[in-house]
């Protein structure tokens, strides 16, 4: 590496310039043939001049005398070109790859017009920076998958939106193979800029490499292991139409249940899953199986909450034999969770007969209430030939829920109604439950004296029942204790207790059985403002004022009209 | 650090010539009573000696329906062990409670007057 050498070559190679053969060497400096970063050094019609040690490494070819395009890439030889005319763009800076490394260069020019292009190697920033932004992108496609997934709790519209989103990011084709149901299997297709589309088939899932494994929830076998050509045709989706390249096998793992396995297949005219991509796709994987699962056990849950409170809505009652029956039931505000209040109305065969009015109230919610909810209606329903005794009743009725597993007990009222002439009969028996009230037609409000233990308990139940009659206009209250014991008010926590109920009946004296119940479920609604609350169960039983039924008919009430039909 | 609020049950149990007396403060209902019948069973099981398991009432502030379901498993838990079961201190809630339900015989009674005493619910 000759520095007085440096010059001289130009003397004879260049023409129609001014020439200084010492020029280059004195501008230059003798530091720079040792510096660590790659320095060249070229005339103004692009000849090189020279190199040091570090563009050696670089161009190991090039003598003095080159053409500069023959031997750097065009983008230094162009910036060259322009910085030479003395058209620099700003400070003359560019940068571009040489080989598979990345450089900034340079540029400052020499007395006699050559120019002394330094590069920095910048390799490694870049490489730094493009790895960041890969995995800023990985990041915040994750997030997305996620939100886009955990927003619908739909199972299908869940599969779907992860094969979508396994096209638009991963693969040319992706198929997510859902956990059998008996043989079959819920497939679902997507391809790349074409339709979702889904199909229920019954598929062997040992036919591709990894699959029956995927499905079980193991690790995923690596895309280099599954021969594309192996697999069957079923796997692709019908407008994917070229070969298989390579094939991904991905486990969608669930809360401890597989939720399906994720297909992905990219043609032999596209790259193959490199580490990182079979990397990202399992982290891809277990985001949608995260959502896939939470979406499965929503629906699973959602569909028995549905065919348990179908049992367990509370019917419409009406008149039945010249009797007044309303009733209103508010399920708690804790939607996912069935409260355990419940009443029915058994009507007598004939007008003569008792009708049996049942409401109870089961300790406890959710599952465990509903299903000791459905035991007691069903076991009333199967008792009704019995139930002009009510104490037998209720003993068999607690023989029938008594468990040596739990306490779970239920309180409930039972009262037998029958119209006599203008006055309805009433035999009511309390089972641990409150006693109904009655209100007379002045507004007296009076406490019903039965009392009786709780059903499902105790290994002896007992009860004591109270004859009631009503005459035209008084109401006979059933209800449960999340009347009572509603919490609101003006301080927010305070009961809305028996004196108050009692306080609100006096002034429904006279009012049909459905403003009745109206009334309470309105105020105690109101008393409870936006806090939550237990199960309300009310069940009202009037005898209806034969001289006012006018004025009870024209409020629109379906019990009232009916009895004016009746009537 | 943070204050937690304090827990909507606390039990307190002690050990003496009595027996177990498990103080019960605080709300028992739906979601605490499973706590209190998990802990009567242990210390019965871990004191096989105690004659008797005394309920102390006297900070009770709450019960409802799941608390009394509670209780009726405490109390037959109690009587499978022979012990017998005393409610102490009962607050005018629980008392209400145990007589709306027709509970107070049962739950009180003695093991030798087996549950015969509890047929009287007038």
């Amino acid at each position: 590496m000759g520095r007085v050498r440096g010059a001289s070559p130009r003397v004879f190679g260049t023409s129609g310039s001014p020439v200084d053969p010492r020029s280059a060497a004195v501008s230059v400096g003798a530091a720079w043939a040792h510096a660590p970063y790659p320095v060249i050094v070229a005339d103004r019609d692009g000849g090189l001049v020279e190199l040091n040690a570090a563009a050696r490494l670089l161009w190991s070819q090039a003598v003095r005398g080159d053409a500069l395009w023959d031997t750097v890439p065009a983008w230094l030889a162009e910036a060259h070109g322009r910085f030479a005319d003395g058209v620099p763009d700003g400070t003359g800076e560019v940068s571009g790859a040489v080989a598979d490394r990345f450089f900034e260069a340079h540029p400052t020019p020499a007395d006699d017009g050559d120019v002394v292009w330094w590069l920095i190697d910048d390799t490694d920033r870049r490489l730094a920076e493009a790895a960041l932004a890969g995995a800023r992108q990985r990041s915040a496609l994750l997030a997305d998958v996620s939100s886009q997934l955990l927003s619908t709790l739909n199972v299908t519209r869940c599969m779907e939106a992860t094969a979508r989103m396994a096209t638009d990011h991963l693969a040319e084709a992706a198929l997510l193979v859902a956990p059998p149901q008996g043989r079959r299997h819920q497939l679902t297709y997507a391809y790349r800029g074409g339709p979702v589309s889904q199909v229920t088939a019954p598929v062997d899932v040992h036919a591709v490499p990894g699959l029956a494994e995927a499905l079980q929830g193991f690790p995923p076998v690596p895309a280099r292991w599954i021969d594309p050509a192996s697999l069957p045709s079923w796997v692709r989706p019908a407008d994917f139409t070229e070969p298989v390249g390579s094939v991904i096998v991905a486990p969608l793992p669930g809360h401890g249940v597989p939720a399906g396995a994720l297909i992905l297949l990219r043609s032999s005219r596209e790259q193959a899953f490199s580490g990182d991509e079979e990397l990202f796709a399992r982290l891809f994987a277990a985001r949608a199986g995260a959502a896939l699962s939470a979406a499965r056990l929503y629906t699973e849950q959602a569909s028995i909450t549905a065919t348990l409170m179908r049992e367990l809505l509370p019917p419409r009652l009406e008149n039945v034999h010249g009797v007044e029956y309303a009733g209103a039931y508010r399920p708690s505000r804790d939607n996912e969770r069935i409260g355990g209040d419940f009443y029915d109305v058994h009507p007598g065969t004939g007008p003569t007969e008792e009708t049996l009015v049942v409401l109870g109230d089961v300790a406890g919610k959710g599952l465990d209430a509903a299903v000791l909810t459905g035991k007691i209606r069903n076991t009333l329903q199967a008792l009704l030939p019995l139930a002009t005794d009510h104490e037998r009743t209720l003993t068999l009725l607690n023989c029938a829920l008594l468990s040596s597993h739990h306490t779970r007990f239920a309180t409930l009222v039972l009262a037998s109604v029958r119209r006599l002439g203008s006055t309805v009969e009433l035999r009511l028996t309390s089972a641990g439950h409150l006693a109904p009230l009655i209100v007379r037609s002045d507004g007296t409000v009076e406490e019903t004296a039965t009392r009786g233990s709780l059903i499902g308990a105790l290994p002896k139940v007992t009860s004591a029942t109270a004859n009631v009659t009503l005459r035209p206009g008084e109401t006979c209250l059933l209800y449960t204790d999340g009347v009572t014991e509603a919490r609101g008010g003006p301080l927010g926590d305070e009961l809305f207790g028996d004196h108050r109920l009692k306080r609100v009946l006096a002034e429904c004296a006279g009012m049909p059985a459905e403003a009745v119940v109206e009334r309470i479920q309105m105020l105690t609604a109101q008393w409870v403002g936006s806090g939550s609350h237990d199960d309300v169960a009310t069940v009202a039983i009037s005898a209806p004022r034969g001289a006012d039924l006018t004025m009870a008919g024209g409020q629109g009430r379906v019990g009232s009209t009916m009895y004016r039909r009746n009537g | 650090m943070t204050d937690l609020p304090p827990p909507a049950l606390r039990l307190t149990v002690t050990h003496g010539a009595l027996g177990l007396t498990v103080d019960v403060s605080g709300d028992l209902d739906l979601d605490t009573g499973d706590h209190l019948v998990e802990t009567v069973t242990e210390h019965l099981a871990r004191h096989p000696e105690a004659p008797a398991v005394r309920l102390d009432f006297g900070e009770l502030s709450w019960i409802d329906s799941g608390g009394l379901s509670a209780l009726l498993m405490v109390h037959r838990r109690a009587r499978t062990a022979g012990r017998a079961l005393f409610l102490d201190r009962r607050p005018a809630l629980l008392e209400r409670l145990l007589r709306q339900t027709g509970t107070l015989d049962h739950l009180t009674a003695r093991p030798d007057q087996d549950d015969t005493a509890g047929a009287d619910a007038t």
